[in-house]
């Protein structure tokens, strides 16, 4: 994963360098802001440690969070995009057996924390610059680290004590379509969707039990959002 | 240009120093070295069950179920905490070592407020993981025991793992060390107490009434721990000792006379080498007392991460040939016919080759006996005194053991429960011997309750029903269903599983003398 990562960066940026020598003109700055919509469809091994029943396992609810962008436009075609939003909290629910034994467990809240995930896209955009409507796709690389990482009191219940929660940030590929519409030179809206990697290796400490899950987050994104150039 | 990049670089730069942001805290680790201190505060809840689902979970198995009928329904719930101590071992040296706490929980007048605590001791593991408060483990079936007689029905239970298993620092067990397994239990109590106030199952309190059971080996440690409460000058409310070698001295000797429990040959090297370690003079190497054919690491041997099953098929220990089948030959004619190869179907088990313990160690050992006999051992003398102070190293140290040691006699209600044909810790040699010792004690302070008696008393239905389930298990071994063996097959089989069947209702009937307190 990481040699293509590293692979994928070092393309970009040869891709880069070579088109905003060749259209150095085209260089415009855009601020673009918006809403993300995440949804994540969470595949993870069930959670493992001494002490512990099998089957349990986790899964993410849905949520929304402030979208900023930054957009260097490099050439009339090409877009680099460096997005980031307000950290948004994800809060973890159980999944499995109702109960164990008598401590419910599925779909009870069991944890929260919250995302720092910059994400850099260089976007191929289709059509001219005076086009009403205009695709883009993108590729990129998406960093997510984890912070304020809580156990709730129901998960507290669930692991059997106050619980200490790390996660390892990751670093993944990610993806985007979009469609601009045109207001004028300076305005625009965007709709995108993209996905990005996100896996983390969970470590649980409870009163020194340590459990450990690998999850992958995989989170999709629909982003609406507005945009001034200059 | 530049101006545009500078927003945004403070943003990501706010962004990752955030991301070094803390979690929620866990568990406060003492540095205390006291033994006694708990180590994990608060400590680990391993299972919550309520009243009906821990009923259902133990009916959803055969064993469970009969367990249940016996036991009776649950009236609390049970919260099942996994504690860590500081203790000592079997040299004095600092250790850790893990154990149960099991609460009840529940709205039922007996489930909350200040409950009485039971402080239990286990049988023997061989298992170096053993954890009692594991009870998500389905084999950890005297967990389950303890949590339905006790737990579930009002009483607070304290069992540690002991130094030596679980995740104790221990590199070794110290088996059937009065001092050390008295001190633990004391140990695990200290800690529990200070744990309890802390957990999700804090409306439950110690109500400072303290009983102090166990069984085959816990039984041997409820009593030392019985002793040792008293030499601190405090006191448990009752006890009930269950199914221990008490009289250590006694019961060795009749071993060593060629009277062979069936378990010896795992009993053995737990007890050398918890003796070699406390007091250094059992061997000067393994091969010593072990034959040639076992010598060869057994003093690590036990306990183990692998089962007994493993450990005899590797030929790491012989299944019951504990002693050389060419029996020691000193031209005492008397002594000879003593050491000779008993004319008992269940001793001479005990008789093989290869064996594990050498001829000349069983000769030095049983030479010591006669020259300074046990009270009890061979010929049984008023009294039933221990010998006056025995040579051989090995005599010696279970002498020290025996605990007739310390001139000293419950002073609080005791019962000493057994069944009187068991095979692996002889009901005669230990809980007679001590109902011998203590016959002049005043009436009503000491109970002994033999579950194959004939049915009288308080506990009269449970000997009753003993006795009854012995007859249905030998009547089931002989279906189809119970593997159609034969009569003779059938009883072997429940002389081999007659220690642990009489576990429960012994248990039981020490749920019903603490009710009485």
């Amino acid at each position: 994963m990481n040699t293509k990562i590293t692979g994928t960066i070092g393309g970009l940026a040869l891709l880069l360098s070579s088109v905003v020598m060749a259209e150095d003109a085209s260089l415009k700055n855009t601020f673009r802001a918006g809403v993300y919509f995440i949804t994540y469809h969470v595949q993870a091994t069930d959670i493992s440690g001494p002490m512990t029943p099998a089957g349990l396992n986790a899964k993410i609810d849905s949520n929304q969070t402030l979208y900023l962008a930054y957009v260097r436009s490099l050439t009339k075609h090409l877009d680099l995009e460096f997005a980031f939003g307000v950290p948004p909290t994800t809060k973890t629910k159980g999944k499995g057996p109702a109960t164990l034994g008598s401590v419910p467990f599925d779909g009870v809240e069991i944890s929260s924390a919250k995302w720092a995930s910059p994400t850099i896209l260089l976007n191929y955009v289709f059509f001219d610059e005076t086009a009403r409507f205009r695709p883009y796709i993108g590729i990129g690389v998406n960093h997510t680290a984890f912070y304020e990482r809580r156990s709730t009191a129901g998960g507290d219940a669930v692991a059997g004590g106050p619980t200490r929660i790390s996660l390892t940030a990751s670093t993944g590929i990610a993806g985007t379509v979009g469609l601009s519409y045109r207001f004028n030179n300076d305005w625009h809206l965007y709709a995108s969707y993209s996905a990005s990697r996100v896996t983390s290796d969970l470590k649980a400490d409870t009163a020194g039990l340590i459990r450990t899950s690998h999850l992958n987050f995989r989170p999709r994104t629909f982003v609406l959002s507005a945009g001034y150039s200059f | 240009m530049a101006r545009f990049f500078r927003p945004l670089g403070i943003i990501v730069i706010t962004g990752w120093l955030a991301a070094c942001g803390s979690s929620t805290p866990t568990s406060a680790v003492s540095t205390d070295v006291t033994a006694g201190a708990l180590i994990v505060n608060p400590p680990l809840r391993i299972a919550s069950v309520d009243a009906a689902t821990f009923a259902a979970q133990l009916g959803a198995s055969t064993s469970g179920a009969q367990l249940l009928q016996l036991a009776g329904t649950p009236t609390c719930g049970v919260d099942f905490y996994y504690i860590k101590y500081r203790t000592k071992g079997g040299a004095n040296e600092r250790t850790t070592a893990s154990g149960a706490m099991m609460v009840p929980t529940g709205s039922a007048s007996a489930c909350s407020g200040g409950r009485p605590i039971v402080l239990y001791a286990h049988g023997t593991a061989t298992d170096k993981n053993y954890n009692i408060a594991d009870i998500t483990n389905t084999a950890n079936t005297e967990g389950a025991l303890v949590a339905a007689v006790f737990a579930a029905q009002g009483y607070i239970v304290v069992a540690p793992n002991y130094a030596g298993y679980d995740d104790s620092t221990l590199s070794y067990h110290p088996y059937l060390n009065a001092q050390q397994q008295s001190g633990e239990m004391l140990d695990a109590l200290a800690a529990a107490r200070a744990a309890l106030p802390n957990t999700f199952s804090s409306a439950t309190t110690d109500g400072g009434k303290l009983f102090v059971t166990g069984y085959s080996q816990g039984g041997y440690v409820a009593m030392a721990t019985v002793r040792a409460l008293q030499a601190a000058g405090k006191s448990a409310t009752a006890s009930a000792p269950m199914s221990g070698p008490y009289a250590l001295e006694a019961f060795t000797d009749a071993i060593f006379y060629g009277k062979v429990d069936l378990g010896a040959t795992v009993f053995s090297p737990l007890l050398a080498e918890s003796y070699q370690k406390a007091y250094g003079n059992i061997y000067s190497a393994p091969s010593d007392l072990f034959s040639a054919t076992y010598a060869t690491g057994i003093d690590t041997l036990l306990p183990s991460t692998e089962s007994l099953e493993a450990i005899f098929s590797e030929n790491k220990l012989p299944l019951t040939q504990l002693f050389d089948s060419t029996t020691p030959v000193t031209g005492n004619a008397a002594l000879d016919a003593a050491l000779a190869v008993p004319n008992d179907p269940l001793f001479s088990l005990g008789f093989g080759d290869p064996y594990l313990v050498n001829n000349d160690y069983r000769l030095s050992y049983v030479l010591d006996a006669v020259a300074d006999p046990d009270g009890a051992v061979p010929t049984p003398s008023a009294g039933v005194p221990l010998a006056a102070e025995p040579q051989q190293p090995l005599r010696h140290a279970v002498w020290t053991n025996d605990l007739r040691n310390g001139n000293w006699a419950p002073a609080s209600p005791t019962l000493m429960c057994g069944g009187a044909q068991d095979p692996t810790v002889f009901f005669s040699v230990n809980t007679g011997t001590m109902q011998a010792f203590w016959s002049t004690l005043p009436a009503g302070l000491l109970t002994v309750l033999d579950v194959h008696g004939t049915p009288a008393g308080p506990f009269a239905q449970l000997q009753g029903a003993f006795q009854q389930s012995q007859a249905q298990e030998l009547a089931f071994l002989q279906t189809a269903a119970g593997g159609s063996l034969t009569q003779a097959q059938a009883e072997a089989v429940l002389v081999q599983n007659y220690h642990t069947a009489v576990a429960p209702f012994c248990t039981v009937a020490a749920r019903g003398f603490f009710a009485a307190f």
